[in-house]
């Protein structure tokens, strides 16, 4: 077990360092250098500014330099755009706007998919479970970049319920519109996974065996039936958290609450390449781990998995 | 006695010599017919072709290029812009003055365009890299499914983003970028098919021949896997599709003049509030149509190909 776990986040290792290769190398394909501007400076003063930065280096001290101060402290170095700012004043001001409304999205797609699948399951043909397909289905075609812009037409300029941006703080009509957006599309996907997992499940031997027993269906349900159910829901949960990552640049863009994807894309303009790469480590890291955790999590739970 | 037999042998012959052989049916044909049994996926096929007609003909049906501006609705829009035969625009102008039916037709050829291109590129690189894999086996197919497995959980929008900010935002640089995050799925799948098909005899019979393992790669598994392949490539466009309309929405996509589905919508997003509804509504209409269209033909021929399940 400890020997799988160990042996487990250790294969995330190359992972993580190809990631950040990649990001490095297409860094530098980029063409100019980022003093290149309007105004050159003079070469003496170019070539000191070079040797500041370690930009006089060949490129894979350059990348050794650049990996080694990441890993060992936690330093993304300078931004190319934003002057006197490093990539982890950026970070630390934008990380965490996006990871509460991360964090609560997560939880809604999961409290609500999950028993709205079972229900719909349960109550198999009946328009509850009509109702929880159409809107999977409606979902699907729904993602979060039409869902966001929908709901602020709904319910900043037509109702006038809720602010149409901004974090202030992390209050609570702020945060709303961007859960509902990120949430809703996995939501949909969890519900219709849990739905036809649980059906499978219902109509299988043991469960068959359960109520012949006698046992209450609520027994029968949260006992016997829920732990198979989540299997196939738990091993959707890592690219679930991907598609969060993925579309906090479309909500931080639209709903502008300043978190770190709107840093992202306005990086993505500005070709701030330094902070572009940071980003891009620091959440591609997380996705890695994060699919590890539920790798495991998978292992523990499911009976026909060895460890 | 013996006229009797003869009738019956005449008889018998004439039946034997009227009735046609019994063909055989290949698995494309029972593929076919339960397609069209399917009918949300028949008639997703007959509404997309028609969509594709209409994006490659309509331009010249329409009034307007997709880049003219009308001078006189320039800024005007809300007032009389809105959709009408007489002047043209049959889907209304944009805050601009252009005209959206073009817009949304150019839109539709480049949405279309990129999930047909990605899905090829990707299709192509996952069928080799799949077939080469499964079929060496070893420490050859250990590294090649290593390598992908290291890819697959790189989150891939982040690294489209960091490309095309580098690469520059070009739509020949979007296609081949779009199409390289697609491939390891499908690299995954045809591995595993690979690896039951290369026992199978037909394979054993080529090798007692002497063909050489490349041509047996792409003459007798690749073929193979067609089935496969086709239900993949189905299944990938929509989300590829999906792809380039997040990216283009942020505005890192397609570029001016040119438009695409994400673009039109995020235009149509951002007018809303000036009352012109018409500027979002024709593109998200033609997204969610498409985008069903597309599901719906794919899980139709899942079902039909896969006939299993």
């Amino acid at each position: 077990m400890f020997l799988f776990i160990v042996k487990r986040f250790a294969s995330t290792i190359p992972t993580i360092l190809i990631l950040m290769i990649i990001s490095f190398v297409l860094m530098r394909l980029a063409p100019g250098s980022p003093f290149s501007g309007e105004k050159m400076p003079p070469p003496e003063v170019l070539a000191n500014l070079e040797a500041k930065y370690g930009l006089d280096q060949p490129w894979f001290i350059q990348m050794w330099r650049y990996i080694t101060k990441i890993i060992f402290h936690f330093d993304f170095g300078p931004s190319f755009v934003y002057k006197d700012i490093s990539v982890n004043d950026i970070i630390d001001q934008g990380l965490p706007i996006t990871f509460i409304y991360g964090s609560w999205s997560f939880l809604v797609a999961n409290l609500v998919g999950i028993p709205l699948g079972m229900i719909a399951a349960i109550r198999h043909n009946t328009w509850i479970d009509y109702m929880a397909i159409g809107v999977s289905i409606g979902a699907a075609v729904l993602p979060n970049f039409i869902m966001a812009p929908i709901l602020i037409i709904i319910f900043t300029l037509w109702l006038d319920w809720l602010p149409g941006g901004g974090w202030n703080n992390g209050a609570w009509p702020n945060v709303i519109m961007p859960v509902i957006a990120l949430s809703t599309s996995y939501m949909a996907i969890i519900a219709r996974l849990t739905r036809g997992s649980m059906l499978e499940v219902l109509n299988s031997n043991f469960i068959r065996t359960a109520k012949a027993k006698g046992l209450s269906s609520t027994t029968v349900i949260f006992r016997h039936a829920l732990r198979p159910t989540l299997l196939p829901v738990l091993s959707y949960l890592g690219p679930a958290f991907v598609g969060m990552v993925t579309g906090s640049l479309v909500i931080d863009s639209i709903f502008v609450t300043g978190g770190i994807g709107q840093f992202f894309i306005q990086a993505a303009f500005s070709r701030d390449y330094s902070l572009l790469m940071g980003i891009t480590i620091l959440l591609g890291a997380v996705t890695v781990l994060f699919s590890t955790i539920v790798d495991i999590l998978y292992a523990v739970l499911d009976p026909k998995i060895k460890l | 006695m013996i006229a009797l037999n003869k009738q019956k042998r005449e008889k018998t012959v004439e039946i034997l010599s009227n009735v046609d052989l019994v063909k055989g049916r290949s698995l494309w044909q029972d593929a076919a017919v339960r397609f069209r049994k399917n009918k949300a996926a028949f008639v997703s096929v007959i509404i997309l072709a028609l969509m594709a007609l209409l994006a490659v003909f309509g331009p010249y049906i329409s009034v307007w290029s997709y880049e003219e501006i009308d001078w006189g609705l320039i800024g005007d829009a809300k007032a009389n812009g809105q959709p009408s035969i007489e002047n043209g625009h049959y889907f209304g102008v944009d805050n601009l003055g252009r005209d959206l039916f073009a817009r949304t037709l150019q839109g539709t050829q480049i949405s279309l365009m990129v999930g047909l291109i990605g899905a090829v590129v990707a299709v192509s690189i996952g069928l080799f890299w799949g077939a080469i894999a499964g079929y060496a086996g070893g420490r050859v197919d250990n590294i090649m499914m290593r390598i992908v497995d290291i890819l697959m959980s790189i989150p891939s929008m982040f690294v489209i983003i960091i490309a095309l900010a580098v690469l520059g935002k070009s739509i020949i640089v979007l296609f081949i970028v779009i199409g390289a995050i697609g491939w390891m799925d499908m690299a995954r799948i045809v591995r595993g098919q690979t690896l039951a098909i290369k026992n199978k005899e037909y394979i054993e019979a080529a090798k007692s021949l002497g063909v050489s393992d490349q041509t047996i790669i792409t003459r007798h598994v690749i073929p193979n896997l067609m089935g496969i392949t086709v239900i993949y490539t189905s299944i990938m466009v929509p989300s590829l599709i999906l792809t380039e309309s997040f990216i283009s929405f942020l505005g890192l996509g397609i570029q001016e003049p040119l438009t695409s589905w994400g673009a039109l919508i995020n235009e149509g997003a951002g007018q809303m509030q000036y009352g012109v509804p018409w500027q979002l509504g024709f593109p998200l209409a033609f997204f969610v149509v498409g985008l069903y269209c597309l599901i719906f033909i794919g899980d139709g021929l899942r079902d039909a190909l896969d006939p299993k399940d």
